[in-house]
């Protein structure tokens, strides 16, 4: 087990550092001129000189790299351009919300599509389950930012009963839960559809199986069974495909958060894109990145918790 | 303590088992034998009340003087918790993989019993002891993956044990073990059925075993019954021409050791099961059968008294009662 | 004689409805697109304007129309691009195993690391916002996906015993996976090329819906919802249309993935049967 945990350890480390390669090659390599694409072709020759100088771009690329990365690790992602403040300073002011929504979005998502797969499951073949893939069929086509703006037109604009958008601060927490009801919903909705699907095919699978009979001949319920037997065994397709999900649903959070003006990191994100400001997409884009790949580490952690069978090493 | 009468199974496609009584006494031992698709598993299905619900079931049931023929799910449920029992072929895919084996034994005490987690456990341990599992101390705290096939069979068996049933079913216990490991097992179904005054009906494809286990066997084929008669004498002198060709496809000398190896499934009777719903229409075994008459596909031969049991067959009737064919 | 699925008959439907408005937008569309008629703005649905128009009096339908035919172009050329390198990656990785094999993979790994829309944003930043860049960054994800899906097909296929016997002739890998791999694993990449499909379109909408894929004056249903939400107190059927043609267009490929997976898998939907 430990040995399973420290070459899985291993790879994730080996993940990181080749993706901020790549981050750090498209963002300062690939497009020729940083100073170029900060300042605009607008700028004069020797703005753009002055502004080389300052980030120390006539220096190698390697030791470029090496004293970004240096950097980053200790948790300094240099000086906003736009903002005139260092980077890790944006970022955690922001992140709280981002995180807030992540969270909430996940648990939400989580909780609709085992209630859903499940019940699904149990009903195979019946008009309730047959109603609850059409729901999931559909919620997987649905585009998270439209269905945000009809939830926004119905329940603000029509019923007025939530904020069409913006977020009111910490302050007031019963105003800052009401701001995230509608970016949570839309942002687990679409993810629950699909999960959804693969719990109720996880669970039919093991349906099937002996133990499930067996559980039943010592005078289980159905519900017994469902619940105790049935859904630890499909964990691991669910954990999976929870683990890939959380991908969609830290990007989801940048998209989400661009239609209701929550301001956290993907709002910042856009902002910094449209300032041209560098410096700070390739903070951000590194650090969603990290979010993802950790999410997939810790999945393939979760793994050996689950399933006693991948315990013992061999993986 | 369990009768059923004139039970039978119909799927979309027709029937899967046909009209069929049994009863079993307190601590009788019954061996039902037939091929894949002959109705054996399905006919202790419901006698667990746990026919799938995309079946029909028909006919009366009674287990130890109750009517259970048109008891609720709830009602079998508490059966099942309490008097019936059923172990299953596969013994690595019939225990939860992710719960420790002491713990799939105690969960129907506690649950169903009253048991504290301390009382479950110390049963559990003597059950394990009962079944002659190794190490049961140990056990108690193993996966199902560190078991070995017997030891995982007997984990199952103490499991059905753990309500102290009037009846444990036992479906291909054996089928998927070694033949030594199959023989101890075969070996302990039978004492803890004597030991407790325990019904057992034990389903097989293989003669062999069930020979060995039990003191009355039924036949069956294509979901109907063809013989029924004590063990001793259908091994001796079957009447039925299917019971003839099981006896003949059965190896001689070495017979408990081979017949009980891999997944031999006596494959010396000329043809195969067809699907149910090409069953011929009179007896199941016209087409294949090596003495058929003109009217055999057509006409259902009833279940008729022979010198020492029962027989579905139309020489039978034609022959005289034990006539030979 | 097996039914045919409804999933892949209504996904075929929906995917023939939405391919045929594209197509058409290119020699026909009820009005030129960006046809302005400021006088006419927010105009109610009309035989002239089966839609109405939107905040420039330009028409609906002709809009969406054009709309449909950049989002397949965007989805056609990058769903191509990561199949047939994915593919080509992955029958190559069978094909060889080895280090070969192994270093395939762990980069295919890599594409994990990188959700499409973050790959995407990233690419915009460093080169400015197009459609080009959104092709790019889908087709790009892409590749480790079909390597995944075409190596696992292709490995099963190198068992079977006509793979054998072509080796026992003496056939070298590259032929073999030419005349007896690439025919096998078709089904399965096409399943997933059809599956990509409607991801590609739900990406390209997002990004344009975010001011990174297609650029004024160019119609994209993401790019009209974005300018529809700003006006939803205004004229809130703006922010249906344009949805509910992606909507319709991701479902339809959605079903019609499915559809052909469960024809080609026939052991999906059999059901475990009682001796």
């Amino acid at each position: 087990m430990t040995y399973f945990i420290v070459r899985r350890a291993a790879g994730f480390l080996l993940t990181l550092f080749v993706v901020s390669i790549i981050v750090f090659t498209v963002m300062n390599v690939l497009p020729g001129d940083p100073a170029l694409t900060i300042l605009g072709i607008d700028a004069t020759e020797d703005a753009r000189a002055a502004l080389r100088e300052r980030l120390g771009l006539n220096d190698p690329v390697v030791l470029r790299y090496l004293r970004w990365a240096i950097a980053a690790l200790q948790g300094d992602f240099g000086v906003s351009y736009s903002f005139g403040v260092p980077v890790a300073e944006l970022v955690g002011e922001r992140l709280p919300l981002t995180f807030a929504l992540a969270i909430a979005g996940t648990i939400v998502t989580i909780a609709t599509a085992l209630f859903l797969g499940i019940s699904a499951a149990a009903r195979h073949g019946r008009s309730g389950d047959w109603a609850i893939m059409l729901f999931s069929q559909m919620g997987i086509a649905i585009p998270a930012f439209w269905l945000s703006m009809l939830l926004v037109l119905l329940f603000a604009v029509k019923l007025q009963w939530l904020p069409p958008g913006g977020f009111p601060g910490w302050d007031d927490p019963m105003a800052a839960l009401r701001a995230l009801v509608l970016p949570t919903v839309a942002l687990a909705l679409v993810q629950a559809a699909v999960l959804a699907r693969v719990t109720r095919s996880a669970a039919l699978e093991v349906m099937r199986q002996d133990f499930v009979r067996t559980a039943q001949a010592t005078g289980f319920s159905p519900r017994r069974v469902l619940w105790g037997h049935v859904l630890p065994n499909a964990l691991v397709p669910i954990v999976t495909i929870v683990g890939l999900q959380f991908a969609s649903l830290v990007t989801g959070t940048i998209v989400i958060e661009n239609v209701f003006y929550l301001p956290g990191l993907g709002r910042l994100l856009f902002q910094s894109i449209g300032n041209r400001d560098l410096i700070t997409v390739q903070a951000l884009v590194m650090l969603f990145s990290v979010f993802v790949v950790t999410a997939n580490f810790i999945v393939d952690i979760a793994y050996v918790l689950i399933d006693p069978r991948l315990r013992e090493g061999r993986a | 303590m369990i009768d059923l009468t004139d039970i039978h199974v119909d799927g979309p496609a027709g029937p899967l088992l046909r009209k069929t009584s049994l009863s079993l006494a307190a601590g009788e031992r019954v061996g039902i034998v037939g091929e894949s698709g002959s109705g054996k598993t399905l006919l202790a299905l419901s006698m667990m009340g746990m026919v799938s619900d995309q079946l029909t079931v028909g006919g009366a049931i009674s287990v130890e003087g109750r009517d259970m023929t048109n008891a609720v799910e709830a009602d079998w449920r508490h059966l099942r918790a309490r008097r019936l029992s059923m172990v299953f072929q596969e013994p690595m895919s019939a225990l939860n993989p992710l719960r420790r084996v002491g713990d799939t034994v105690a969960a129907p005490l506690i649950r169903h019993q009253g048991y504290t987690r301390e009382q479950a456990r110390a049963r559990a341990l003597s059950l394990f002891e009962e079944t002659g599992i190794t190490d049961p101390e140990r056990r108690l705290s193993q996966y199902p993956h560190q078991l070995s096939g017997g030891q995982r069979q007997r984990v199952l068996i103490a499991l059905a044990l753990a309500c102290d049933p009037a009846l444990l079913i036992a479906d291909e216990p054996t089928s998927a073990l070694d033949a030594e490991v199959a023989l101890r097992i075969t070996d302990l179904l039978v004492r803890l059925s004597r030991e407790r005054n325990m019904a057992l009906l034990f389903i097989s494809h293989d003669l062999a075993a069930v020979s060995r286990t039990t003191e009355r066997i039924i036949v069956m084929y294509g979901g109907d019954i063809m013989e029924t008669g004590p063990t001793r004498a259908i091994m001796q002198a079957p009447h039925h021409p299917y019971t003839k060709g099981l006896l003949a496809a059965r190896p001689k000398l070495w017979a408990p050791i081979l017949s009980t190896h891999g997944k031999r499934r006596l494959p010396t009777i000329p043809g195969s099961v067809p699907p149910p719903q090409d069953l011929p229409r009179g007896c199941r075994f016209a087409g294949r059968c090596p003495v058929e008459m003109a009217h055999c596909a057509t006409e259902r031969p009833a279940l008729i008294h022979t010198a020492t049991g029962t027989a579905a067959c139309h020489r039978q009737t034609a022959d005289g009662a034990g006539g030979q064919s | 004689m097996r039914r045919l699925p409804v999933n892949l008959l209504i996904g075929g439907v929906l995917v023939a409805l939405v391919v045929a408005a594209a197509m058409l937008s290119v020699i026909w569309t009820p009005h030129p697109y960006a046809a302005m008629d400021i006088p006419n703005k927010f105009a109610p649905p009309s035989p002239a304007h089966w839609l109405g128009t939107d905040q420039l009096g330009r028409d609906l339908v002709s809009q969406l129309m054009v709309a449909a035919g950049n989002s397949m172009m965007v989805a056609l050329l990058a769903v191509s691009i990561g199949a047939v390198l994915g593919t080509i990656l992955g029958m190559v990785a069978a094909a060889r195993g080895g280090w070969t094999e192994e270093a395939i993979m762990r980069l295919s790994d890599l594409g994990f690391a990188f959700p499409t829309l973050l790959f995407a944003i990233m690419l915009a930043a460093a080169f400015g916002p197009s459609l080009t860049v959104v092709v790019v960054a889908i087709a790009f994800i892409n590749i480790p996906t079909f390597a995944r899906v075409a190596r696992a097909a292709a490995r099963q296929v190198w068992h079977r015993d006509y793979v054998y016997a072509a080796r026992a002739a003496g056939m070298n890998r590259f032929a073999i996976s030419r005349d007896h791999i690439l025919p096998n694993i078709a089904a399965p990449v096409i399943v997933q090329a059809t599956i990509e499909f409607a991801v590609a379109i739900l990406t390209e909408a997002a990004l344009s819906y975010l001011g990174l894929g297609a650029q004024p004056p160019a119609p994209s249903w993401g790019r009209m919802l974005s300018e529809a939400q700003t006006l939803m107190y205004l004229a809130p059927q703006l922010a249906i249309w344009p949805g509910l043609c992606i909507f319709i267009a991701v479902l339809g490929f959605g079903l019609l993935g499915d559809g052909l997976r469960d024809l080609s898998d026939p052991r999906l939907g059999q059901r475990r049967s009682h001796d």
